[in-house]
């Protein structure tokens, strides 16, 4: 602890035990302990409390019967926990009797502060610190203080309850570290106390009647098989297995997700899963005596697990589709077309119990199609994978959810009307059907699968989020439909299905909903930037109206449109796909998009178009653009003008990352740091430095970027001196260093920038020489002002002396400030 | 049992980090999803993972509904809806909608600006957020879904705030968010109908204040303000993009043009320009008197008040400049204030609250040598002043709207224990209901009992009406007819309509009855005797003595019979319908008294 620190820590913790000067903030308390917690990690508590005896001045303090602040005591309890983690700190405490005062009974879980949240949590926090090595274990059991931590795990607060269970595991875990002679035996003789008295409870809470207790058994040998994987769990397992299975005996199943949850963990566990204590048989009994929607993350955990037996997959995995089977059943045309589980489904009573009402058959099937969707990416995913017939599943689902598809059954019926126009499950089947992408499908269900997503994207009845969705999808399967492999281009039947899609586009680009036209840009550009190049897709797009709509979308009366139209125009204009826009200053006549997108940069009220066009520039810059390369400088200069006026500091940053796109391709690369990279060809400067800075001095480039320098928005001036620095590389690294000239001119350029940065901008610098520049490069500190940039305010807002002053600052002040949080 | 669970994450107890969740009926909804500004890390967001252990957020909540922009209420969706994975509907009004991601973009651009955070949702999930927005109308009922439904009340505090009603069936509860009970210069009061929900979740922020008027602050603002330019020096004020800038802004516009006064005004951003853009579309969200002028001039549209350039800083003479962020931690506000900090002539007023580690916070607490980067000391030798703009309805406040409402528990959030602690006991004593206020993380349990519509047939009614007794709501009274659940639906009808209906035949239920008497006499003289006892004892009922020798009283059959031991006993059946049991079983208690003796 520096100087500063210790001494001002003895009027802040007499601050802190004068309940008559409340703390006004929570988030002073959390930093303050984080900041003991650093102290703490990296040296001796024990030094620290005989250094700075008003720590324990002020732990000794809480003792004594007063009207103290909830807040104070739960941080000095856990702050007693942080100092007590280390054991000779620990016995300094419990020599003075502190330990027990504060967390036995004498302490605060006597007195009426025990009914404070905030102080149980503290209590169990700084008990969770302290509990690192053997003495706490006797101290934990001497002051009962496990029996108090079983009752907390029913707490009537979330936090305090959780963080109770956790402390049983980690005192758990403690206990059982200290036997070395192996694991320990079945029987609870040989267990050490502490792990004897948990184990013993959570035997008990197994047995009970009562949920709850039986959910925070459960709860507590998940967390403990999931962290621990040492040689006593598997003890421990084969001890407490029995009762487990026994919990599958009750009708109903009691803590049902808790226990997916326990056998889930065990099976992922690698000393467990292949022990001979019957888990594939009760993970096998378990998927059977639950409920479908209970049992669907059960089947989803198996089927992710990397080893275990085929029979229990297959049962996991009928399970996981048995909702689709009977939607595929319910909505067949012919009987047992399903395909997915034919036999597995019964009859239409299976379809009743499973999706009985619209609420459980709604949840059902998004919680199915969310498990299907996260499976179907993984290496270990059921094979063969019933692609088609969940295509086919997918397909029904959001036929029947737009009141397309024709059930020939009552069922079928029954559940069209359970789900027509059910936006929870259209999002979810959509998701999922974008995911199916990535496999293939007989060509007629492909069609198909073309034909729903053109529905929805017709349909007048999609919500915004439906359409986004299914944007996405289309995309998802539109990348899908080459048949050639390496062949990117769009197939015949995709390029039919655009020609479709395209006057749908077109409608969603005027829709009055912001988010649909925003959502059809992103889907253009997404398109463009894939098959922008490819004939048959520039064919169809030139036929429609999406070009010229795009480029009337410039001026939408939304930003985030019109930073979408921005984007989108930047990506047809690449590929050559925009049509000349008209100029809002002459509506007859004709401006390109560069022209458009430099008006957007110079006038957009608002900071994404600005930004988007930023980014555009930058792109086309770096893609050799056709409307930048006729005249590079002149284009530079007049985004970087704009640019560098700009009031968003994302803005005047994105322009110095243009400004390096300018410098490298002038300059050529920077050294590649790493020797085995490859490097593209450099364009390397035959002439010399100073003559090569030429056009980067006619842009004004360095105006620009010295400003930036001293730029109030720390981004940019990091940006800026980075940009600087790879110059001065390039100046060390240049085959004729340039003697640096003191003259008048660089005199003058360093008084400016000495202005500059006592804050008085106003001065422009003029035209730059090339060798001023370099001079002044060269006589600046920029690695110094890189680190002060990397520092920046951290003294005000991290360092723990400015915590201190300010806690002690606001002492006495408090009014109606701190309550008035906006 | 059915009941309604809330269980606050942000907000119990505390003020910060607003998100309360709720059950009702079997429907999960959150309410708000803030961000508390003082934590640079997780801290700052609540922690979600408590929502729910058991499956996906988006499967358990059936939406998130915010009550208004400030980033306390809804700092954390782009967070919870892109990053910890929520991907349901989201519920707030048009307004809210429209200036949620200003403020959110303007706190992620400060957060990435001073710290270069990483691990911080970008503009691009701000975009993809709001996209799943639905946007909603005041007092429009939206249907979340068949059940649940929810309706937006107008809340004052600031443009676009909302109350919210979340309503399943006859269940409902009423959640304020933040809430003013009167106008201010440039919005209206709260106002929510006796809506009488079962639960009212109020804010408490001035649980144990009565506050003076906003008027009184405004003329000490403008008083301070005009004092500091007349003497030459310079006025920063630190605001965020939105909100209190433009009340500020419409303050000062105002006294300028009446005292005509020339010093400049500047407005460091562009950002006000969409703000007041949004102020004049939602126009109808602001309060009569802006509604009315707006006719005449748009109050939105300031001469005074211009543009900033960061070279106007450094011009001799007085000037006012309104500079974003609001807490003087980095950027413009913060450059402009190390400029204008060393001479007293000039003035910070810091119109709302700072969290610690901030230049704002350092000042407000009266330290005048504030060491900054590289351990250079920057002296405040200009004026400090703190002026609280916040508007929340006080303690009466919160008392009138309980008493609109009229629920039947209260719940407060969003303020300090102490002052809950307060409130609370005023709230049960005047109002006579229970008032809880949980902290984090705990759960509070009303039990409800849930009334379940019966739609009654026209049939029914018509024959109560026929036995002449007009129906009053006050008094309850008997009636008899035969409920039928029939799809999903409950009604009350005839038990002939019942039968008709459900195509079912009648079936006569009776009950029966021996009775033993000791009656040497023959059968039909045992029957005799029988009707003339009860003849003389039920005056009031029709007693009939049939051909075939029994006994009927309205529905009761009676029949003597002989014993077949013994023959000095004689055996009445008596038998009656379920209609008539109260007279059959008096006549059965009767008739086991015995028969008078006859005369001989």
């Amino acid at each position: 602890m520096d100087p500063e620190c210790s001494q001002l820590l003895p009027a802040l913790c007499a601050v802190l035990a004068d309940p008559r000067q409340p703390m006004a903030d929570d988030t002073c308390l959390e930093k303050l302990l984080d900041w003991f917690k650093t102290i703490t990690e990296a040296g001796s508590s024990l030094l620290l409390l005989q250094e700075n005896p008003c720590l324990v001045e002020l732990l000794c303090h809480m003792l004594k019967p007063q009207d103290l602040s909830s807040r104070v005591l739960s941080f000095s309890l856990r702050l007693t926990g942080v100092f007590a983690a280390q054991e000779d700190c620990f016995q300094y405490l419990q020599q003075g009797e502190l330990l027990p005062r504060l967390f036995g009974e004498a302490g605060p879980l006597g007195g009426a502060a025990w009914t404070a949240p905030t102080v149980r949590s503290g209590w169990i926090q700084g008990l969770r610190s302290l509990a690192r090595h053997p003495s706490a274990l006797h101290f934990l059991a001497d002051c009962g203080a496990v029996d108090t931590i079983f009752s907390l795990q029913g707490d009537s607060s979330l936090f305090v309850a959780s963080a109770a269970g956790q402390l049983l595991v980690h005192i758990l875990g403690l206990s059982m570290q200290g036997p070395a002679d192996g694991p320990p035996s079945l029987q609870a003789g040989d267990w050490p106390a502490c792990a004897k008295k948990i184990v013993g409870h959570i035997e008990e809470s197994l047995r009970s009647t009562a949920t709850p207790q039986i959910t925070q058994a459960l709860n507590v040998l998940t967390t403990t098989f999931g962290h621990c994987h040492d040689p006593w769990t598997r003890v421990l397992w084969v001890r407490l297995s029995p009762l487990v299975a026994g919990l599958l005996e009750k009708d109903p199943v009691p803590a049902a997700h808790s226990l997916v949850d326990l056998l889930l963990s065990v099976a992922r566990s690698p000393g467990l899963s292949s022990s001979s204590c019957g888990l594939w048989e009760t993970l096998a009994q378990t998927l059977s005596r639950l409920s479908p929607t209970q049992a669907g993350p059960l089947a989803l955990g198996i089927l992710k697990l990397q080893d275990c037996p085929q029979a229990l997959r297959a049962q996991a995995f009928a399970v996981l589709l048995q909702p689709l089977a009977c939607v595929l059943k319910a909505t067949a045309q012919a009987p047992g077309a399903s395909g997915v589980l034919d036999g597995t489904v019964g009859d239409f009573a299976t379809v009743d119990t499973l999706l009985p009402s619209k609420a459980a058959c709604v949840g059902l099937l998004c919680r199915t199609l969310a498990h299907l969707e996260l499976l179907l990416p993984l290496p270990q995913r059921p094979c063969p994978w019933p692609q088609a017939p969940l295509l086919g599943a997918a397909v029904t689902l959001l036929q029947l959810c737009q009141g397309s598809a024709s059930p020939t059954s009552d069922t079928g019926h029954h559940l069209c009307a359970l789900l027509l126009g059910c936006v929870r499950v259209q999002r979810a089947a959509l998701d999922f059907l974008g995911t199916l992408s990535q496999g293939t499908g007989p060509p007629e269900l492909v069609t198909e699968v073309f034909a729903v997503l053109l529905e929805y994207l017709r349909s007048p009845d999609s919500s915004p989020t439906v359409l986004k969705k299914a944007f996405q999808a289309t995309f998802r399967w539109l990348l899908s439909s080459p048949k050639t492999p390496g062949c990117w281009d769009l197939d015949p039947q995709a390029l039919l299905f655009l020609r479709e899609l395209l006057p749908v586009l077109q409608k969603r680009l005027c829709s009055p909903c912001w988010e649909v036209r925003d959502s059809g840009l992103e889907f253009l550009t997404q398109m463009t930037g894939r098959w922008g190049g490819q004939a048959g897709f520039r064919h169809a797009l030139l036929a429609s109206e999406v070009p010229k709509l795009t480029e009337q979308l410039l001026r939408d009366p939304e930003s985030y449109v019109r930073a979408s139209a921005v984007a989108a125009t930047g990506q047809l204009s690449s590929q050559g796909l925009c049509i000349s826009p008209a100029s809002p200053e002459h509506p007859g006549g004709q401006q390109s998009p560069l022209s458009e997108l430099l008006h957007i940069l110079s006038t957009d009220s608002e900071g994404f178009p600005r930004r988007a066009a930023m980014h555009v520039f930058t792109q086309w810059l770096r893609d050799s653009h056709a409307d930048v390369v006729g005249d590079t400088e002149e284009f530079v200069a007049g985004v970087l003008q704009v640019a560098s006026q700009d009031l968003d500091w994302e803005v005047r940053a994105q322009g110095l990352e243009l400004a390096l796109v300018f410098l490298e391709q002038t300059l050529g690369q920077p050294g590649s740091p790493c020797p085995y990279a490859v490097t593209p060809p450099v364009v390397a400067p035959a002439c010399p430095l100073a003559q090569a800075l030429q056009p980067l001095c006619r842009v004004r480039l360095f105006e620009f970027a010295f400003r930036a320098l001293f730029d109030c928005d720390r981004p940019v001036a990091q940006k800026s001196c980075d940009l600087l620095l790879f110059l001065r590389a390039k100046m060390a690294s240049s085959s004729s260093p340039q003697e640096a000239r003191s003259s008048p001119d660089v005199a003058s350029v360093e008084a400016a920038l000495q202005r500059w940065q006592a804050g008085d901008q106003a001065q422009p610098l003029g035209d730059l020489e090339p060798e001023v520049v370099l001079a002044v490069l060269k006589s600046m500190d920029l690695e110094g002002l890189r680190g002060a940039l990397a520092e920046s305010s951290d003294h005000v807002e991290k360092s723990p002396q400015s915590l201190l002053q300010d806690m002690l600052a606001t002492v006495g002040i408090l009014g109606e400030n701190e309550a008035d949080c906006y | 049992m059915p009941e309604i669970r809330v269980t606050p994450l942000g907000a119990g107890q505390d003020v910060g980090r607003s998100c309360i969740l709720v059950s009702i009926a079997g429907k999960n909804v959150m309410l708000d999803c803030g961000m508390h500004m003082g934590f640079n890390d997780d801290r700052r967001f609540p922690d979600f993972s408590y929502i729910t252990r058991n499956g996906r957020l988006t499967d358990f909540l059936d939406c998130v509904i915010i009550s208004h922009f400030h980033l306390d209420h809804c700092g954390a969706l782009p967070y919870f809806s892109e990053m910890v994975g929520y991907d349901g509907p989201i519920y707030m009004t048009h307004p809210t909608q429209a200036i949620c991601p200003i403020l959110l973009e303007d706190y992620r651009k400060i957060a990435v600006d001073k710290k270069g955070e990483a691990n911080f949702f970008t503009s691009q999930m701000i975009k993809d957020c709001m996209k799943k927005v639905v946007a909603v109308h005041l007092h429009q009922t939206v249907q979340v879904d068949d059940e649940l439904e929810i309706k937006a009340y107008y809340a004052g505090h600031v443009l676009g705030a909302a109350m919210f009603q979340i309503k399943v069936g006859s269940e409902s509860v009423v959640y304020t968010g933040d809430y003013n009970m009167t106008p201010d210069r440039h919005l209206g009061a709260a106002w929510i109908d006796k809506c009488r929900p079962n639960l009212l979740i109020t804010e408490s922020t001035y649980a144990t204040t009565i506050r003076d008027s906003k008027r009184c602050r405004e003329r000490d603002f403008l008083k301070k303000v005009h004092e500091a330019v007349e003497r030459g020096g310079k006025v920063l004020i630190p605001v965020f993009a939105l909100g209190r800038a433009q009340e500020l802004c419409i303050l000062l516009e105002t006294f300028w043009e009446r005292m005509n006064l020339k010093a400049p005004i500047y407005f460091s951003t562009g950002l006000t320009e969409k703000a007041n853009h949004y102020y004049k579309l939602f126009i109808t969200w602001t309060n009569q008197k802006i509604r009315k002028t707006f006719v005449q001039r748009n109050m939105f549209e300031f001469k005074h008040i211009k543009a900033f350039d960061r070279a106007f800083a450094d011009n001799p003479g007085p000037m006012v400049v309104f500079a974003t962020p609001g807490m003087l931690h980095a950027g413009q506000s913060l450059q402009i204030f190390r400029k204008w900090a060393g001479n007293e002539k000039n003035m910070v007023i810091m119109p709302g609250y700072c969290v610690q580690g901030t230049v704002g916070h350092k000042i407000l607490s009266g330290q005048r040598k504030l060491e900054m980067e590289g351990r250079q000391v920057l002296e405040v030798k200009m004026q400090v002043e703190y002026m609280s703009f916040s508007a929340h309805a006080d303690a009466k406040g919160i008392m009138q709207l309980v008493g609109q409402a009229e629920p039947e528990s209260v719940l407060l959030v969003h303020g300090e224990a102490k002052k809950m602690e307060f409130l609370k006991q005023k709230i049960e004593q005047e109002f006579r209901v229970n008032c809880y206020m949980p902290a984090n993380g705990e759960t509070v349990t009303l039990p409800t009992s849930p009334s379940i519509p019966v739609g009654i047939s026209l049939g029914l009614l018509k024959r109560e009406m026929a036995q002449g007794l007009l129906p009053d709501a006050k008094k309850p009274r008997l009636l008899h007819g035969t409920l039928i659940m029939k799809d999903s639906n409950f009604r009350l009808v005839s038990s002939e309509q019942a039968l008709k209906e459900l195509g079912l035949v009648e079936h006569q239920l009776r009950f029966t009855c021996r009775v033993h008497l000791h009656d040497p006499r023959k059968e039909q003289e045992t029957a005799m005797r029988v009707y003339s006892h009860l003849k003389s004892m039920l005056k009031d009922h029709c007693v009939q003595h049939l051909p075939d020798g029994s006994v009927t009283v309205e529905s009761i059959l009676i029949q003597a019979a002989a014993h077949s031991e013994d023959p000095g006993t004689k055996v009445l059946l008596v038998s009656w319908t379920y209609q008539d049991e109260e007279l059959g079983s008096y006549l059965t208690s009767l008739l086991k008294k015995g028969l008078p003796q006859a005369p001989s």
